[in-house]
């Protein structure tokens, strides 16, 4: 493991000998190799590098949303390779939050209920007075029954990042959260991000080309060719 | 790829099918296809059928070249002219009337027919000894003291070769089984089994006389010229000179009108199905915008990809009309199995006309409703590979023109009348509009319900909310279906049923005609005897219609067909002194003791209706040879279902029955026998043999099963416009594919599980597809009420178990294809959400 332990906490994140290979014209590609890492609670860790080194692979893997080709992955205590595919959607539900590049809002859900979300999944009961909270804090406490397609991209992505924090996950991942912003309302949705992270005590996880704000984070983590330099 | 050939215009077109066709759009597009083929063969190729039976053996059906046919024995002066012509005649008498078993009590309405030797001139009678036994054939005609009987009679009362069967006052010998005999009128107006006697033998049956039903048919056989000069002499009024070219009238028309339905329920199939088409079309050609950019910038050029194109379309309609051919043959057997029974007419094997016509129709939905999409996305702009919104898309009024143009032609095409056309469109838009509008609202409506649920429901209530349009459109297009089929079906069965709870128990299922008017005192005292209630005959008097208002008249005075055929037969008239409660006045008063003898007239509303009636308007009638002008005193409407004999002309006593006039008189009267008393009925016919006695339940029971056969066969369409309905919300579904798989990959990235998502799915199609069957329910229950209270006048509420079945039936039927069609989604891995896709 290159990465350096920095603050303190437990650890929330561990792999171990991660690899990825996919098979492309009969050829097989390692996408990540033989990669180790672990993230504390409380950290906040940005992965950069350049297109295709394999940053969105290795988010993918340490959310669970992919298995991987070889290796472990420990996420809030749990093994991932003991749990099926819906294993690991129940542990993502209410322990992980996401905020993705194109917002990835449901159409058919009005703003509040697209954050209730994530903590109906997790089956609180709470789920609607935690969404408006959180919805309140987003500066969106007034536009709780629009449509997505009724808000602009960056009262959008506000959404998708209260619906990220609205069931008090532990860990968060975070995909190009700006990748399909203009600069200055960029700016304004990372200031929201750390603000609530900060607030929560969530773990930040996020995949970016942005240095500046990488630079905002405990740690970075740099990919190379699937490994961590 | 700057001037491809034809050979790699072909290639390229087959490769593009081949990728394709593992995209739901072009599947869908095929079934709508195929489905709208199947349902247009299955029916052309049935009517074909039926069109060709009828026309090949016409000659040999009649039974005679030409036959005359009359209520009465043509006079002795015609039949000398006839004669003189050179043409062979023989005269076949038949009339109604009991027959039964002379060891047994069952009992039977036949036709008995008098035959006279040489019968029949065109064809072969052919006989047996038993069912299915060896054929023979027939000699000239029957030997006296034989019957021959046709296979109905022969199961019904169990006969076999040498029973005595009582017909009228004689007793004859069951000799042959009639197997097959030209000149049977069949068809669906053919109720009664039928036997052959010997002419001769008719007068000792004492079936003969004032007040029997004589149908008398006066076989032709000759050459052509003496069948021409036959048929230039003049026949007395109420003869009929029928050639095999306008025989059949009743099998004609019963096809026609059940054509007429089957074309409006394959018409629905269609317009469905063109929806179908259009919608997969266009969604097709949006995904093939991007692949056309793609092909500009590597140098095709517009007419290859037009080309490419057009083949691909055409491909695709081949083999539509080739899978719907395949399935509308098996369609058409179905059809005839269905309805071969009530035909009574052997089929020709189907035949291959239809087929290119259904090729034709293939095309032109392709024409109409696939091609102007697709083509369009030809202009597809190179640079929408850089960037999709610099691809403007022109809305070009062509293609909206060439769907409403096919629509029309469709309609012209399957229908074959402009009228039946415009009814079928008119009342598809209008139906279309008024479900559109309830789904609609209840698509709103939901919005209230949807936070009382788990998330499952929230998301898959919210889907619909989302694709408002969408949704609608599913609704009203599974609407139609489901409504079609629930007419038929469920609330069918129920109006028949409203209407047989409303007759009062003991309402009369037996009619007694052609009583003479010296058998009325010994007939009541028959029941008396027997101990029935008092039986009431009516009498009954022939006349014929000679004026109007003061100006002569006949048939040829009215426009009206069914005006022209209630003049051409004789009327019927009866005398009273007091109405019932099945009589309703709507002008003038009933009369009562001192209107005897006044020349006055009480008419129904058919007459009315028929004739233009006003109160004082004047009847001149002929009565057997004397004239009698009536005025008509009050018009009344007459409550048929109360099966009592009734009268549309009615005058006070003492007018028909007026010394002096000779008027042909019999009485009538109807009354209720229980089923296990019907043996009465062949003591009855063994004291009265000249009176002819109807049983209502047999008729209205063979009534119902030959509905039931021409709806079974309705219905087995109807199942196709369901299917075409279930292919537009399939259409419906594969434009909101992409959107579901990105929103299932959101779902299970943040914790979702498949269960979650399965669950939220079929909330989803429960509720749209319950939606339709509810819509459709409500329909199918206006629909049935304005029958109920404007036609059939029958109390008529609403039906909570229908509105309930319809709900599930569409619920379930929905959620099925639905679910069916999108359970792939259902394994969107979560890591399509994330900014590289799967990599």
């Amino acid at each position: 493991m290159s990465a350096d332990a920095s603050g303190v906490g437990t650890t929330v994140i561990v792999a171990e000998r991660l690899t990825q290979k996919i098979v492309s014209g009969g050829e097989q590609i390692a996408i990540l190799d033989d990669l180790s890492l672990s993230i504390r609670a409380g950290e906040t860790v940005a992965i950069v590098g350049a297109s295709g080194s394999g940053k969105t692979t290795l988010l993918s893997l340490l959310a669970g949303l992919d298995s991987p080709t070889s290796g472990s992955i420990m996420l809030a205590g749990q093994p991932l390779s003991s749990l099926d595919e819906d294993g690991r959607a129940a542990l993502r539900a209410g322990r992980v939050g996401f905020v993705f590049q194109s917002f990835q809002l449901l159409a058919g859900l009005t703003a509040l209920e697209n954050v209730m979300l994530p903590a109906e999944l997790a089956g609180r009961a709470d789920a609607e007075s935690l969404a408006r909270d959180t919805l309140a804090k987003v500066g969106l406490g007034t536009r709780t029954g629009h449509y997505p397609y009724q808000l602009s991209g960056g009262e959008q992505q506000r959404v998708a990042i209260a619906r990220a924090f609205a069931a008090q996950p532990d860990i968060l991942f975070a995909d190009e959260p700006t990748g399909n912003l203009d600069a200055a309302t960029g700016a304004r949705i990372i200031d929201l991000l750390f603000q609530l992270n900060r607030e929560r005590g969530a773990t930040l996880v996020l995949v970016t080309h942005d240095m500046a704000l990488a630079a905002r984070c405990d740690r970075v983590l740099r990919l190379n060719a699937g490994r961590i330099e | 790829m700057s001037a491809p050939g034809t050979a790699s215009t072909v290639r390229f077109a087959l490769q593009r099918l081949r990728r394709g066709w593992t995209s739901g759009e072009l599947r869908v597009l095929v079934l709508a296809l195929a489905i709208a083929a199947a349902a247009a063969i299955a029916v052309g190729l049935f009517t074909d059928r039926v069109r060709r039976a009828l026309e090949a053996g016409a000659g040999e059906q009649l039974g005679a070249d030409a036959v005359i046919n009359g209520r009465d024995p043509l006079p002795e002066s015609t039949l000398v002219a006839l004669r003189v012509t050179g043409v062979r005649l023989v005269a076949v008498t038949s009339f109604p009337s009991v027959v039964a078993r002379v060891d047994g009590e069952d009992t039977q309405l036949a036709t008995i027919k008098g035959v006279e030797a040489g019968y029949p001139l065109r064809g072969a009678l052919l006989l047996a000894r038993e069912p299915f036994g060896t054929t023979e054939t027939a000699p000239p005609q029957p030997a006296a003291g034989e019957v021959w009987v046709d296979l109905r009679l022969w199961t019904t009362l169990g006969l076999q070769q040498g029973a005595q069967l009582q017909v009228g006052n004689r007793a004859l010998t069951v000799s042959r089984l009639i197997v097959e005999e030209p000149g049977r009128t069949a068809g669906f107006g053919d109720l009664a089994p039928s036997l052959l006697i010997n002419a001769d033998e008719l007068p000792a049956t004492g079936l003969i006389g004032p007040g029997s039903r004589l149908q008398i048919s006066l076989q032709l056989g000759g050459t052509p010229a003496a069948l021409a000069a036959a048929a230039a002499v003049t026949l007395p009024p109420g003869y009929r000179y029928v050639t095999p070219e306008n025989a059949r009238p009743e099998i004609r028309n019963s096809m026609d009108r059940a054509r007429s339905f089957l074309n409006i329920a394959v018409l629905a199939t269609l317009l469905l199905a063109a929806a179908a088409v259009a919608l997969s079309a266009r969604q097709y050609s949006q995904r093939l915008r991007d692949e056309v950019a793609l092909l500009k910038v590597l140098g095709a050029r517009r007419a290859f990809i037009r080309r490419s194109l057009l083949l691909q379309v055409l491909l695709l309609g081949l083999v539509a009309g080739g899978l719907g051919a395949l399935v509308g043959v098996g369609g058409q057997a179905v059809l005839a199995a269905v309805a071969a029974p009530v035909m009574k007419i052997a089929l020709p094997p189907p035949g291959w006309l239809p087929l290119p016509a259904v090729l034709g129709l293939v095309l032109l939905m392709l024409a109409g409703f696939a091609l102007p999409p697709v083509l369009a996305s030809v202009d597809s702009a190179p640079v929408r590979v850089f960037q999709r919104a610099a691809d403007r898309q022109r809305r070009r009024p062509w293609g909206v023109l060439a769907a409403v143009a096919a629509v029309a032609a469709l309609l012209w095409l399957q229908a074959g009348s402009l009228k039946l056309a415009a009814v079928v469109f008119g009342g598809t838009l209008l139906t279309a509009g008024v479900l559109a509008l309830f789904a609609w609202l209840l698509v709103r409506g939901l919005a209230g319900v949807r936070a009382r649920g788990g998330v499952e429901w929230r998301f898959g209530l919210g889907n619909i909310a989302r694709r408002k349009a969408a949704a609608v459109a599913q609704i009203v297009a599974l609407g139609i279906a489901l409504m079609a089929l629930l007419l038929v079906t469920v609330v069918r069965h129920d109006l028949l049923a409203s209407w047989q709870n409303k007759l009062p128990p003991e309402t009369p299922n037996q009619f007694l005609i052609g009583i003479l008017p010296e058998q009325v005192a010994p007939l009541q005292a028959f029941f008396a005897a027997h101990g029935r209630p008092a039986l009431t005959p009516q009498p009954m008097v022939r006349a014929r219609l000679t004026a109007l208002r003061g100006a002569e008249v006949s048939a040829d005075s009215f426009e009206d067909p069914e005006t022209r055929r209630w003049i051409n037969r004789e009327f019927n008239l009866s005398w009273t002194a007091a109405f019932g409660d099945d009589s309703r006045f709507l002008e003038g008063q009933p009369w009562g003791a001192e209107a005897r003898g006044k020349p006055w007239l009480i008419v129904d509303d058919y007459a009315v209706e028929r004739l233009k009636l006003k109160l004082g308007d004047t009847l001149t009638l002929d009565l057997a040879g004397t004239p009698i002008t009536l005025e008509v005193h009050a018009v009344r409407k007459i409550k048929w279902d109360s099966f009592k004999p009734n009268f549309f002309l009615v005058t006070p006593p003492g007018v028909l029955d007026a010394e002096g006039l000779s008027a042909p008189l019999q009485w009538i009267a109807s009354f209720y026998l229980p089923r296990e008393q019907r043996a009465l009925l062949r003591e009855l016919i063994r004291e009265f043999p000249n009176v002819t006695a109807l049983d209502l339940d047999a008729a209205l029971n063979q009534v119902r099963g030959i509905v039931d056969r021409i709806v079974g066969a309705l219905e087995f369409i109807f199942l196709f416009t369901l299917l075409a309905g279930v292919v537009v919300m399939m259409a419906v579904i594969e434009g909101s594919r992409a959107d579901r798989v990105r929103e299932t990959g959101v779902l299970r990235a943040l914790g979702a599980s498949r269960r979650v998502i399965r669950r939220g799915l079929i909330a989803e199609y429960a509720v749209l597809g319950g939606l339709a069957g509810a819509v459709a329910a409500f329909a199918a229950q206006a629909l049935a009420w304005g029958l109920a209270v404007g036609v059939l006048e029958l109390p008529y509420g609403p039906r909570p178990l229908l509105w309930l079945a319809g709900t599930l039936a569409g619920a379930l039927i929905v959620t099925a294809a639905g679910y069916l069609s999108l359970r792939r989604v259902l394994d969107t891995p979560p890591r399509t959400v994330l900014a590289g896709g799967a990599a």
